[in-house]
């Protein structure tokens, strides 16, 4: 296979738990719910989903219970940020950390153990097309769901009764309860739903990616997550295109052997040489998304302010209904 | 008639509530991480007992609490002294790498002597901890980007590029992603015990300065306006923009301080994991000890007691250490719990009786 199927093999299979949590998290943070603890909602669904897989030999009762995981905590922060309105940052930073404790906890017993995890599906004739082909049509269940979910998420925010009461509530709750919206029922749902896809994310990585349980296996990637959403704007298919270029960075730091080579033979300027050694260094690689979020982050803001960026009006205010 | 939950905000919160509640939420954590370990058929009454009532009673694991609680409570002050000023810095963590990555790289290659080195070490660690903390300082208060963001983010940066520096330009002899230990006069002398080093002197210096600046100057008195009424701070002449790129700037320094304190007085050489989370758990300490340094201190005290602790039974008795952060993140969540508890009155009595039936949905 070529450095560029390759790598872009792999960045499909890469971006899906990228695209689950940050669409899972969009959906909250529409909502008004800013949600931090993706992280450890991802740990939790990757040992969950682990344990219950080795327990039961089923690898859907596994990816059904990483979901059930995710939503566990996603309840924590749920029911101590909407009812009892507490600070945002705070609790999802600490669902984080409940997280990365509970699992690193309880997760010892299965360090080591591998599992059967979701095979490849090939889909006859498609599998054909050069490049694409496999990228696109050998991959996982998870994975053909991950992209089949993408659409129905957009349809469901953008298109629905509901999506546009969820947007209300992000934006105005005070006004949407006027109009009659249960804005503590949506909000509520809405932190659940990111729970149960931070949890599947994490399943996925456990059960269709690495195969075995490791201690702060999600690496990362649940605040890649949360970086995502802002890079997309709050939006689900510009957060397709930023998935996929994130992905991309990963799947190119894996090959950074090969791609430095590439590189340097293209370019074919010595001087150079040093330079692109340094960018294109595994760990250096790594840095990019967080860095680039920043930059993104501050490019939009020199123009105009959160909200315009897409943010919800109301994200981290928790809602108090007037009482007479 | 249907029981009803009436939740009034309070007028007033009672003494006992205001005081009590760090207590409590700290006791709640304790009964509720008693499961874990029962799961493990592990004695919670054991472990706690090893953690809070051992430990303290050997000088080495005082020299512990000790030398763990110093960067507990530099890299609290670097999240409360920004929190003072109505800012969220999430990136102490990264703050502290940056600082630790700097001084160390100094220690390696400049030779002076003691004296020289190690204020030296220490001074550039926490000037390049304040640059770096600079940062989201800078983009909040120049173009309103979000502090917990971009923070954050820079949090990540730095812990990964000290895996690159670790493996490249600053990787020691052994082959370890690690550097090589540092030389004997850069590392901060140990007194009683060796688990105690001098460096715990500057706890002293950090929490009074801390203190006085808070308390005692125009610039704490700027910080904490800011902090309680923006708009009226501003109204009356004083520069959001100094004092958000200040507060950065002081808290990133105290982080970037404790990181090479932890470099130079316990480990003797700079590693990927040389912080259990420090940064992290500094939120937590923060928001515990919210209400002065000296609380911010105890707060420091109490998770570097954890800390500490957690890593003697983990390697003494086989409990997974990560029963400490199980703890810590317990005992923040019960807090905001009790926050809500302290301002808000909670009745259950049937429905209409005191207060007016309320609509669904209200609490």
């Amino acid at each position: 296979m070529s450095l560029f199927a390759a790598t872009l093999e792999s960045t499909v299979r890469l971006a899906t738990p990228l695209l689950l949590a940050a669409m899972g998290e969009i959906i909250a943070e529409r909502s008004g719910v800013l949600n931090l603890g993706v992280e450890g909602m991802m740990l939790g669904g990757a040992l969950g989903g682990f344990a219950a897989a080795i327990l039961t030999g089923s690898i859907w009762i596994g990816f059904g219970v990483g979901i059930l995981a995710g939503m566990a905590l996603a309840l924590i922060h749920a029911v101590i940020c909407i009812s009892l309105k507490a600070d945002q940052v705070i609790s999802g930073i600490m669902l984080t950390l409940l997280g990365i404790g509970l699992t690193t906890y309880f997760g010892r017993g299965y360090v080591g153990q591998n599992i059967e995890g979701f095979q490849r599906i090939a889909i006859p004739g498609l599998v054909e097309i050069p490049v694409l082909g496999t990228a696109l049509f050998s991959i996982t269940a998870l994975d053909y769901l991950t992209l089949l979910l993408i659409p129905i998420v957009w349809y469901f925010l953008f298109r629905t009764n509901i999506g546009a009461e969820i947007t209300a509530v992000g934006e105005d709750p005070e006004t949407a309860d006027t109009a009659g919206i249960p804005v503590f029922r949506i909000q509520y749902a809405c932190v659940l739903i990111g729970g149960a896809m931070a949890g599947a994310a994490g399943a996925q990585l456990s059960l269709a990616f690495t195969n075995f349980w490791g201690v702060e296996m999600v690496a990362g990637r649940g605040w890649i997550a949360v970086a995502l959403v802002i890079f997309a704007q709050w939006r689900i298919f510009p957060l397709l295109g930023a998935a996929y270029f994130f992905a991309a960075i990963d799947a190119l730091s894996f090959r950074s052997g090969a791609v430095r080579e590439w590189v340097i033979d293209t370019v074919a300027v010595a001087s150079l040489e040093p330079a692109f050694h340094f960018l294109l260094n595994p760990q250096v690689m790594s840095t990019y998304p967080y860095i680039l979020t920043i930059v993104v982050l501050w490019y939009v803001m020199r123009q105009g302010n959160l909200n315009e960026l897409g943010a919800p009006s109301s994200l981290l205010k928790a809602y108090t209904r007037e009482q007479s | 008639m249907i029981p009803e939950i009436s939740v009034e905000r309070r007028k007033n919160v009672p003494q006992w509530l205001a005081y009590g509640a760090p207590v409590f939420t700290i006791l709640a954590a304790l009964l509720v991480a008693a499961v874990p370990l029962l799961w493990l058929n592990i004695s919670p009454i054991w472990v706690y007992w090893e953690l809070f009532i051992s430990q303290p009673s050997t000088i080495g694991g005082v020299g512990d609490v000790l030398t763990t609680g110093l960067p507990l409570f530099f890299a609290g002050l670097a999240v409360y002294i920004p929190l003072k000023a109505g800012l969220w810095n999430i990136g102490a963590e990264g703050q502290l790498f940056v600082g630790a990555v700097v001084g160390s790289a100094i220690a390696l290659h400049v030779q002076l002597p003691a004296v020289l080195l190690i204020p030296t070490i220490l001074l550039a660690a926490s000037i390049a901890g304040a640059l770096y903390g600079a940062i989201p300082g800078y983009l909040r208060a120049e173009h309103n980007v979000n502090e917990i963001i971009s923070s954050l983010m820079l949090t990540f940066a730095a812990t990964t590029f000290t895996g690159y520096l670790l493996r490249g330009p600053l990787q020691g002899s052994g082959g370890q992603t690690a550097t090589d230990r540092l030389p004997d006069v850069a590392l901060i002398p140990s007194v009683l015990t060796p688990r105690l080093h001098v460096g715990v002197g500057l706890v002293i210096l950090v929490g009074v300065a801390a203190t006085l600046l808070l308390n005692r100057t125009q610039l704490g008195y700027e910080i904490t306006f800011i902090g309680s009424n923006s708009t009226a701070a501003v109204q009356s002449g004083i520069s959001k923009y100094k004092i958000y790129i200040t507060v950065f700037v002081i808290g990133g320094g105290l982080a970037g301080l404790a990181g090479m304190v932890e470099v130079a007085g316990v480990h003797g050489r700079l590693f990927e994991d040389f912080s259990p989370g420090y940064g992290f758990t500094a939120v937590a300490v923060a928001l515990l000890g919210r209400n002065g340094v000296g609380r911010v201190f105890a707060a420091a005290l109490f998770f570097g007691l954890l800390t500490a602790g957690g890593t003697t039974i983990a390697v003494t008795q086989n409990v997974p250490s990560a029963l400490i952060d199980v703890i810590v993140a317990l005992t923040i969540l019960f807090l905001l719990t009790a926050e809500f508890v302290k301002e808000h009155r909670i009745q259950i009595g049937s429905a209409g009786s005191e207060s007016a039936p309320r609509p669904e949905g209200s609490t």
